[in-house]
């Protein structure tokens, strides 16, 4: 068949200004992530602490039944801001964190970079604000499955399983740290893994980066604190910074002896400059002066 | 006028990419030529919004390129010239992302994915992964991407770049059928000059920044210069040199045919007075069929 005899008809529609322009964004970047080898199997076991913690729960409601357990130790079930301190700062949710975040963040720019389709993008009517936001999003959709929603859920269920409000009442505050660590935690991660993922065209490189740069933040802590001893060097790791903060915004004492707002200044600190160097490295055509 | 521009001047640090560039582009496909370096990319990334001019005013499809870029670029559609697509996806879901993305509904994209990927000759393969498509394909799918929004207006940066002669000629088909029939007008950033010369009515010529020449093809062939064949016999050298005295321009073709460029003004009848008064005999007398070829050889000074 010619190309003529296909024929072309004009689209009758209109052309509309979404609300929500960065929204077919991150809807492709989750479905695309998704289709992932071996993601949906990962992402199931990255959620295998939250049912640890939801078991924990229904067993501190039901602990006469369950006694010849757990042999008098029962104060690590104890349902109360500790308890969820404790799943929110835990390092293996941190690690699954980074995991997830190399899984569905890495190629988020890198992807384009390395196949030039950020022209393709900024060929339509895209701000680079809705660019970022959009990639971002698929960050946050996953962190807060993570953290958020499990956070919710132990409030949830805590209630169910006493069958009244008396936690609620107790620690009226407890959903409110809840959705400002998950908040923290998401943005701080959304802004880490844009800025490593716009740094290399190849996933792979920005893989090794994601996990690297969180992991050796941790271990140069380490040394550099042995080497001076001063505390202070637990603000170069990743990790320490957030679970001081953790345990500020859930009313527990910090785990190490610096001052919390210290951590929020790096915290913020890294995010201002991915922002800035994001900023820079999004644009619709390269510029080779 | 869909796209005007006046005194556009575009720098790359001290490098200086546009100088003062004024240009008023009618209805149709209009070529946009010039060698390596002469601005083309630099123009149409300035009509997209992607550089914004350091001075100068314009506008595309009556949008100021200044302060509407956004609304320019829902109306246009653009194929860049490297390749690019996202990976891990199929052509179906790649063209009605964009077409989402440029603010169609979600099933109407899908819809009008599946048309222009027909269109385009892909529907075979409309379900594979763009990474396993071809060069050519993927010039197609390029091309597909940027009309799936039923753009008004086109921007094809050099769209038969590494394509094979039959995938030349069928990409080329194309555009002429949507410039000709669509009634989408196009826009061909190009240095292949039959590409232009068989798609194009009108063209713009940049070099080194600046515009140098600009017009329907037909009249800027005839008005830059008079182009005619000849045949001779008798001393050549003589008559040759009598010719460049008047500051012709002159080639010998490989059937040892004379190419003469006479300049503007010239009426051809000196040729032959030229010709009784070296005693020469003029054997073949054509005004040539020029190309663009020519033309551009004469505005931008190349061979």
């Amino acid at each position: 068949m010619t190309i003529k005899e296909r024929g072309y008809t004009h689209w009758d529609g209109e052309l509309r200004d979404g609300r929500f322009p960065w929204w077919p964004i991150t809807r492709m970047g989750i479905k695309l992530t998704f289709k992932r080898r071996f993601f949906k199997l990962f992402f199931g076991l990255t959620l295998m602490p939250a049912l640890v913690w939801l078991v924990g729960i229904y067993i501190s409601e039901r602990l006469e039944d369950f006694k010849f357990m757990m042999e008098g130790e029962t104060d690590f079930l104890n349902v109360n801001p500790l308890y969820f301190k404790t799943y929110f700062t835990n390092e293996f949710l941190l690690f699954m964190v980074v995991m997830i975040m190399v899984f569905s963040g890495a190629g988020l720019i890198s992807d384009d970079l390395r196949h030039n389709a950020l022209q393709l993008y900024f060929a339509r009517p895209l701000k680079k604000r809705d660019y970022l936001t959009g990639k971002a999003a698929v960050i946050f959709f996953f962190l807060l499955i993570l953290t958020l929603v499990p956070g919710v859920v132990f409030i949830l269920f805590k209630m169910i399983f006493a069958g009244n409000f008396q936690f609620f009442v107790s620690y009226p505050w407890l959903i409110l740290s809840v959705v400002a660590y998950s908040l923290l935690l998401t943005t701080f991660f959304a802004f880490y893994t844009l800025l490593m993922s716009s740094v290399g065209k190849n996933r792979r490189y920005v893989s090794i980066l994601i996990f690297g740069v969180y992991f050796f933040s941790d271990i140069f802590s380490a040394i550099f604190r042995e080497i001076f001893r001063s505390q202070y060097f637990f603000l170069l790791s990743i990790k320490t910074n957030l679970q001081q903060i953790g345990a500020v915004l859930f009313r527990q004492r910090t785990p190490f002896n610096i001052p919390w707002f210290y951590s929020l200044l790096v915290i913020v600190a890294i995010c201002l400059f991915a922002a800035y160097l994001l900023k820079r490295k999004v644009r619709g055509v390269e510029i080779i002066k | 006028m869909s796209v005007e521009i006046k005194d556009i001047h575009f720098s790359y640090g001290k490098i200086k990419a546009l100088n003062g560039i004024d240009i008023r582009l009618p209805q149709g496909a209009i070529g946009l030529l010039g060698p390596n370096g002469a601005g083309k990319s630099t123009l149409l990334r300035i009509l997209l919004g992607f550089l914004v001019p350091d001075s100068g005013e314009g506008s595309v499809l009556g949008y100021d390129i200044r302060n509407q870029q956004s609304v320019i670029r829902r109306y246009v559609g653009y194929m860049p010239e490297d390749d690019c697509f996202i990976p891990g996806m199929d052509a179906v879901s790649f063209t009605s992302y964009m077409g989402e993305l440029s603010g169609m509904p979600r099933q109407e994209a899908m819809k009008r994915a599946h048309e222009v990927l027909f269109y385009v000759g892909l529907e075979e393969s409309r379900y594979r992964f763009l990474e396993e498509y071809s060069a050519g394909m993927r010039q197609r799918l390029k091309l597909a991407q940027s009309i799936v929004h039923d753009p008004k207006l086109i921007f094809l940066d050099e769209p038969t770049s590494g394509l094979d002669p039959q995938g030349r000629k069928e990409i080329l088909e194309l555009i002429m059928d949507i410039s000709s029939k669509k009634d989408i007008q196009v826009l061909i950033s190009s240095h292949i000059l039959p590409d232009i010369e068989q798609t194009c009515s009108y063209v713009v010529i940049l070099n080194k920044g600046e515009l140098a020449a600009e017009g329907r093809i037909s009249e800027l062939k005839q008005v830059q210069y008079s182009l005619y064949e000849l045949k001779i016999k008798g001393e050549e050298q003589a008559f040759m040199d009598r010719l460049k005295s008047i500051d012709s321009q002159l080639e010998q073709t490989e059937d040892k045919i004379w190419k003469v460029y006479l300049p503007p003004g010239t009426d051809p009848q000196e040729l032959f007075k030229i010709a009784v008064e070296e005693k020469v005999q003029v054997r073949h007398f054509v005004k040539s069929q020029t190309s663009l070829e020519d033309l551009f050889a004469k505005v931008v000074g190349v061979d």
